[in-house]
């Protein structure tokens, strides 16, 4: 690890790193509208093998999510973070795959019915358990979790590929595939805890998340240095985008001083850098429609998805909130409230 | 002469005329250890793996076990020989490969999906040993690879991880999967065509040379069943083998080796009797 210090702070990077691209996503306004899903599927997983692939992603939680019962699978590292423990495959079923539609039927049959699957098309696919969630009437939640590649600092897809074909690239911690390198051996596939390494059969090699590289580097549309598409498309524009090094940007703030920006399976120890503000409910209601002291998302569920640490982001929100509430002021609540320019900080290392 | 020693005559030219047909292949069974690589005048019969030019030609039986490479489940492996058969023309290598495998996968097609492969390593220098696991970066080895997907490729390597394809593979496959076993042929020139460089306009000295005249060569080969998710270092290995390139001799020369033999008996007989009469007439 290299760090980046000042009277306060230390920021770790992964060792040969400059700078660190992070994301934080507010899951209290996700809406789940998948506009990110889309911008990234039209922007770079339409054809040539990447129909099934999403980069990025918007599952149900409680849910099985994309893959189906990716937290199952296995990877990352062990509890020391230095041996990576394998992981599994995921099934193709998994992904979701393309339905049968009853077109021999219509256009060669002469059926009248209308167009629709056929009865056996799926049984399974992303987002089937859409909003179910958990919890018993009238005590039910749920709520979006937007998933992207973490970027992640000790990636462990990087150093499951025997060939580095997986690599960090040194000005901005983005964990690329060399596409010359790689041979399609898939361990990334299984290494990577969240799944979010996608093998391209037609190609015969990996392929994932790439930060929207292009776009960062100003080679973007107009020319202009841009966020990821799945954050500047995002109706609510949930997303922030920065450097974790970056100590006057909004990120910074909110993982390293404030500390209510936090990781998602932080045990799976692969260090991710796109963060999550955890998400609030109403409280629990009884029989009659009253409300309870009762928070409605098991606080059990929360740490189960986010680590010991969501107790902490979850009071230091709630505190200031009821001090703005109250009338004063709050940084941490005016910086969850932004506006859009606020929102995107990625021209603040470029060189003069 | 009297009569029994012409019968001696007769005998002896016997022993050196079937010495001289029995006795090269035999003698070269014993100093060419490994996998022989015949001499044949034309490539009929050897293109396809279930050619007949093949029911002739020495087979030898390799052993293999896990590589023990660097990778998860690296031991976890199936298949525990492999059948080698080579022969060459005069322009061609012709090596066929066979194994057992009772699952035929020729799919990569799905995230799980895994086919099988089968590949031969050569030194890029013939004159070399280069480390088995894949070579060195100052000792690289040529791998000639076939995936039942399909593909084959030619490949340049030294050390794990760095196997990279040549430009253009000058390499040819045919493959069979009949009762449980998968044959596959490789071909390749003798001689590597400077042209397929591994780069453009670079020079291909990396690029393997089968030696003509009786010469060894080391070899050594590698399989993956895909439906066990063999895949990369987890697959079985061969040690280092010697193939034993030929330059013959062909059958012609053979015939001329006896009619020598036969003529120099008989002439030191002959030779032998003119002086026993000349001394007894004295």
């Amino acid at each position: 690890m290299s760090s980046h210090t000042d009277s306060s702070q230390t920021v770790d990077l992964a060792e040969g790193v400059n700078h660190q691209v992070a994301m934080v996503m507010d899951l209290n306004k996700c809406i789940g509208c998948q506009t990110c899903t889309i911008a990234c599927k039209t922007n770079w997983t339409d054809s040539g093998g990447r129909e099934y692939m999403y980069w990025n992603n918007v599952e149900t939680k409680p849910g099985a999510g994309y893959p189906r019962d990716w937290e199952e699978l296995g990877g990352g590292w062990d509890d020391e973070g230095e041996e990576r423990t394998p992981g599994e495959l995921p099934e193709q079923e998994d992904y979701g795959a393309p339905w049968d539609f009853n077109h021999e039927q219509i256009m060669y049959e002469g059926s009248d019915e209308p167009l629709r699957p056929m009865d056996d098309a799926a049984d399974w696919a992303p987002n089937w358990d859409e909003d179910e969630g958990a919890g018993e009437y009238p005590n039910s939640y749920y709520f979006y979790l937007p998933r992207i590649c973490n970027h992640c600092t000790h990636p462990s897809c990087v150093e499951a590929c025997p060939r580095s074909a997986l690599y960090k690239r040194e000005e901005d911690g983005i964990v690329l595939v060399d596409q010359d390198r790689c041979r399609g051996y898939r361990y990334c596939v299984e290494g990577c805890p969240y799944k979010k390494v996608y093998y391209n059969a037609m190609k015969k090699k990996s392929e994932k998340c790439i930060f929207c590289y292009p776009r960062i580097e100003g080679e973007g549309p107009e020319g202009e240095v841009r966020g990821p598409a799945c954050a500047e498309d995002c109706p609510p524009q949930l997303r922030m985008v920065g450097y974790l090094d970056d100590e006057q940007g909004p990120i910074h703030k909110l993982v390293n001083e404030y500390e209510v920006a936090v990781r998602l399976h932080p045990e799976f120890r692969t260090e991710p850098n796109v963060y999550y503000i955890p998400p609030f409910a109403p409280p629990k209601h009884t029989q009659d429609g009253e409300s309870t002291d009762e928070e409605r998302i098991p606080r059990e569920y929360l740490e189960e998805l986010f680590g010991p640490k969501v107790n902490d982001a979850l009071d230091t929100i709630n505190r200031e909130r009821q001090r703005v509430r109250n009338g004063g002021e709050s940084e941490l609540m005016e910086l969850l409230n932004s506006d859009r320019s606020e929102k995107y900080r990625l021209e603040v290392f470029d060189e003069a | 002469m009297k009569r029994n020693e012409l019968l001696l005559a007769v005998a002896l030219a016997a022993v050196v005329a079937g010495g001289t047909v029995l006795l090269p292949p035999v003698v070269g069974a014993q100093t060419e250890p490994g996998v022989p690589v015949e001499f044949v005048e034309t490539s009929d019969g050897f293109d396809s793996p279930t050619g007949g030019g093949w029911d002739d030609v020495q087979t030898s039986t390799l052993p293999l076990s896990s590589a023990g490479a660097d990778v998860p489940s690296a031991n976890d492996v199936t298949v525990e020989e492999l059948q080698v058969a080579s022969v060459r023309t005069d322009e061609r290598i012709y090596v066929r490969t066979s194994w057992a495998d009772p699952t035929r996968d020729t799919s990569d097609s799905t995230v799980r999906e895994f086919d099988d492969n089968v590949a031969i390593q050569l030194p890029s220098d013939s004159d070399e040993q280069p480390p088995i696991a894949m070579g060195s970066s100052d000792n690289p080895v040529n791998v000639w690879y076939w995936s039942g997907s399909g593909n084959s490729e030619e490949l340049l390597a030294g050390g794990p991880g760095s196997t990279t394809p040549f430009e253009e593979s000058q390499l040819r496959t045919e493959q069979e999967y009949a009762d449980g076993r998968w044959f596959v042929v490789f071909s390749r020139p003798l001689d590597p065509d400077s042209s397929f460089a591994l780069l453009p306009g670079s020079d291909d000295s990396s690029r393997t040379t089968i030696p003509r005249d009786d010469a060894d060569l080391d070899v050594a080969v590698a399989v993956w069943n895909g439906s066990n998710m063999e895949v990369a270092g987890q697959k079985s290995a061969s040690q280092w083998h010697r193939l034993a390139v030929s330059s013959g001799p062909p059958a012609y020369e053979r015939f001329l080796w006896v009619i020598a033999g036969v003529a120099i008996v008989l002439t030191t007989i002959v030779t032998i009797e003119g002086v026993r009469r000349t001394r007894g007439d004295e």
